[in-house]
């Protein structure tokens, strides 16, 4: 514990382990995941982004939506996403693949939204920022200011999201 | 209170005619006050977005919904940030580089270098911040802000920060303290993170959930082996200066300090359980935070062993720096603890996407980290500026208003989470049930960040007060 440079490559070594064992471990095993069809011959998911729900993305990031909505499905055990309906299966790594910032998001004060655009009862989302409490759902804060193109943009995103297409890892819920 | 406290005496003093160590303080001056100035004024802008927060919460309809600047998601990154890289960073450049040098004797020549890395910080954290509230936000805790502002703020890392480590190695003699490994570990560790996850998430970014994977593993670095490594350190170091007595078990440091470093790095995935990342992934980080509980554990020992004896806990209770730094430390534990539980897949399936999680971050970093600062202000400032704190009774409202504030806000953060998580694991409530009861808890919330807000008010007025009150160098007015 006298030596510096013992102290140094010791802390190095400390850091060094879980970054190589946990993340360029992972990203080997992620890294190459590409999009691939739930079955042969089929078409192949995640699909791309329509470039409506691309610019959509960017007013979710730039009004930090992130803060109160996950875009994640758990699988059973881990909480009841699926038996709340949230999707009609875990998420998968495959379904982020083309996400070019994941936002999977840690705190749900609103509800998930990974399935958003696969949900049959969808609120009326440019109502909802307008004007919230006339949409039924009091709780969510109003986004007057946000601009009518933008707005459009953002319900394109939203619709956007889905995983209720078969994947390789993961079965549909019967 | 000790009667020294009440009436505003400086602390630990160094012995009369130490010409040495004054001179150890006076080339200090400059860059410390500047470090510690800047964190106290974050610190009070991070208090009152925190405010703003939580009433935007609780009445999310309410005062600043025309406000563009002001939706939830911008203020609440836009606090985290101001809060760990305005105050918490400011504070440790500060802290930290007081302990280095006092422990190796080491005369601080390159002030300048450590003053201009600590302007180019401040401003590059202010264009950052204000990039959040004009809306360009990266979707990731605590790397929110542009891309580019990422290099800068390691650059002044560098100048700022670097100093301990200097300070270790022209220490004049061989004996090491268990201080100087956690500064010199928590400095060298913090560049090679923060730089890594800028380059797999912002610049170069993995792919897919590999992202997640990276900011999961840089949070648990940034919060555990910097904030948390500088905050033990001082710990290490208050505890048994001002006790006046060995560390109990001291023989211990060194395996709390390599399993600190070997564990801590190894927790970020603890907080993906249920994600879509390998189970293998997830289940490395839940044995991470369970064996995060060795050096949490010698820890305690180490501490707490020495608070319960010779009386410890009535002298840490009456005196100023002791009592902020034992409620520090009975936090850590408390916060090793409960992390080590809640990773397990059990409680993390009812916990996940609710507010236990940002209750736990508050536990390291508001009521370890935070009042262990508090703590080594009180201990410090007076030595550094030669000048006697202006109020004792603000000395109390700010003690009061931290420690019921934060407790106040951990009860609505642990509590309101596991309510409802229990609400979110039954599938008969409906959404609109849980955020009802999750907003029983904002008040609690709203009126614990008043009392933050003015705990941190009654800090600054007492700080600046002092800084203002002493003009002349310490080393003169102190000793000749």
């Amino acid at each position: 514990m006298k030596n510096l440079n013992i102290l140094l490559a010791g802390v190095f070594a400390a850091v060094a382990l879980p970054f190589g064992a946990l993340l360029l471990s992972g990203q080997s095993q992620l890294g190459g995941l590409g999009r691939a069809a739930g079955e042969e011959g089929g078409a192949l998911f995640p699909a791309r982004e329509p470039g409506l729900a691309i610019q959509g993305r960017e007013v979710y990031l730039s009004l930090g939506c992130v803060s109160c909505h996950t875009q994640q499905v758990r699988p059973a055990g881990q909480g009841s996403d699926l038996a709340r309906g949230l999707g009609v299966r875990p998420s998968v790594a495959r379904d982020y693949v083309l996400q070019p910032q994941v936002l999977l998001g840690d705190r749900r004060i609103g509800p998930d939204l990974a399935n958003y655009g696969a949900r049959t009862s969808q609120i009326n989302v440019e109502t909802l920022l307008t004007d919230p409490a006339s949409s039924g759902v009091v709780w969510h804060p109003s986004y007057r200011f946000v601009e009518a193109a933008q707005r459009t943009a953002l319900v394109a995103y939203l619709k956007s999201l889905r995983q209720d297409y078969p994947s390789p890892e993961a079965k549909l819920k019967k | 209170m000790s009667q020294d406290n009440r009436s505003g005496r400086p602390q630990g003093r160094p012995p009369e005619g130490d010409s040495r160590l004054s001179r150890v303080e006076a080339s200090l001056r400059g860059p410390f006050l500047l470090f510690f100035v800047s964190a106290v004024v974050w610190l009070l802008a991070a208090s009152l977005l925190a405010l703003v927060a939580s009433l935007g919460l609780g009445s999310l309809a309410g005062p600043f919904r025309d406000c563009e600047f002001l939706t939830y998601g911008r203020v609440v990154a836009a606090e985290r940030n101001l809060f760990v890289y305005g105050w918490a960073f400011n504070a440790f450049f500060a802290v930290n580089l007081w302990l280095l040098s006092q422990l190796g004797r080491f005369e601080f020549r390159n002030g300048w270098l450590a003053t201009l890395g600590g302007v180019v910080w401040n401003l590059t954290l202010t264009y950052g911040v204000a990039r959040l509230f004009a809306g360009e936000l990266n979707g990731f805790a605590l790397l929110e802000m542009p891309r580019e502002v990422g290099p800068v703020l390691a650059v002044a890392f560098l100048l700022a920060a670097f100093w301990p480590i200097v300070a270790f190695a022209r220490r004049p003699t061989g004996h090491t303290f268990a201080s100087q490994w956690f500064v010199v570990g928590a400095s060298f560790v913090f560049p090679l993170v923060y730089l890594l996850a800028q380059l797999m998430v912002l610049w170069a970014p993995a792919s897919g959930v590999v992202q997640a994977l990276v900011h999961s593993w840089f949070v648990s670095n940034v919060l555990l082996l910097w904030l948390g490594a500088s905050a033990l350190a001082a710990v290490y170091y208050f505890l048994p200066k001002v006790l006046e007595r060995t560390i109990s078990g001291y023989y211990l440091a060194p395996v709390a300090f390599w399993t600190f470093f070997l564990f801590a790095g190894w927790t970020g995935p603890a907080a993906l359980v249920g994600s879509p990342v390998p189970l293998w992934l997830q289940s490395a980080g839940v044995v991470g935070a369970a064996m995060l509980m060795v050096p949490v554990i010698i820890t305690a020992l180490n501490f707490h062993g020495t608070l319960f004896t010779q009386g410890g806990w009535a002298r840490a209770w009456n005196d100023t720096t002791l009592r902020f730094v034992s409620f520090g430390a009975v936090a850590f534990t408390a916060y090793g603890a409960l992390q080590a539980c809640a990773a397990f897949r059990g409680p993390s399936a009812l916990l996940r996407f609710t507010s236990f999680g940002v209750g736990l971050e508050h536990l390291l970093t508001y009521a370890f980290v935070t009042m262990v600062i508090f703590g080594a202000a009180y201990f410090i400032l007076p030595r550094i500026t030669g000048s006697l704190w202006p109020s004792s009774k603000l000395v109390h409202v700010h003690f009061w208003g931290s420690a019921l504030g934060i407790l106040g806000c951990l009860t609505a953060w642990l509590f309101g989470g596991w309510q409802v998580g229990q609400l979110l694991a039954a599938t008969s409530a409906a959404h609109a049930d849980v955020l009802r009861s999750e907003s029983s808890w904002f008040f609690l919330l709203t009126v614990s960040s008043v009392l933050l807000l003015v705990g941190h008010v009654a800090f600054a007025l007492n700080a600046f007060g002092m800084i203002l009150k002493s003009s002349a160098p310490v080393s003169s007015g102190r000793h000749d």
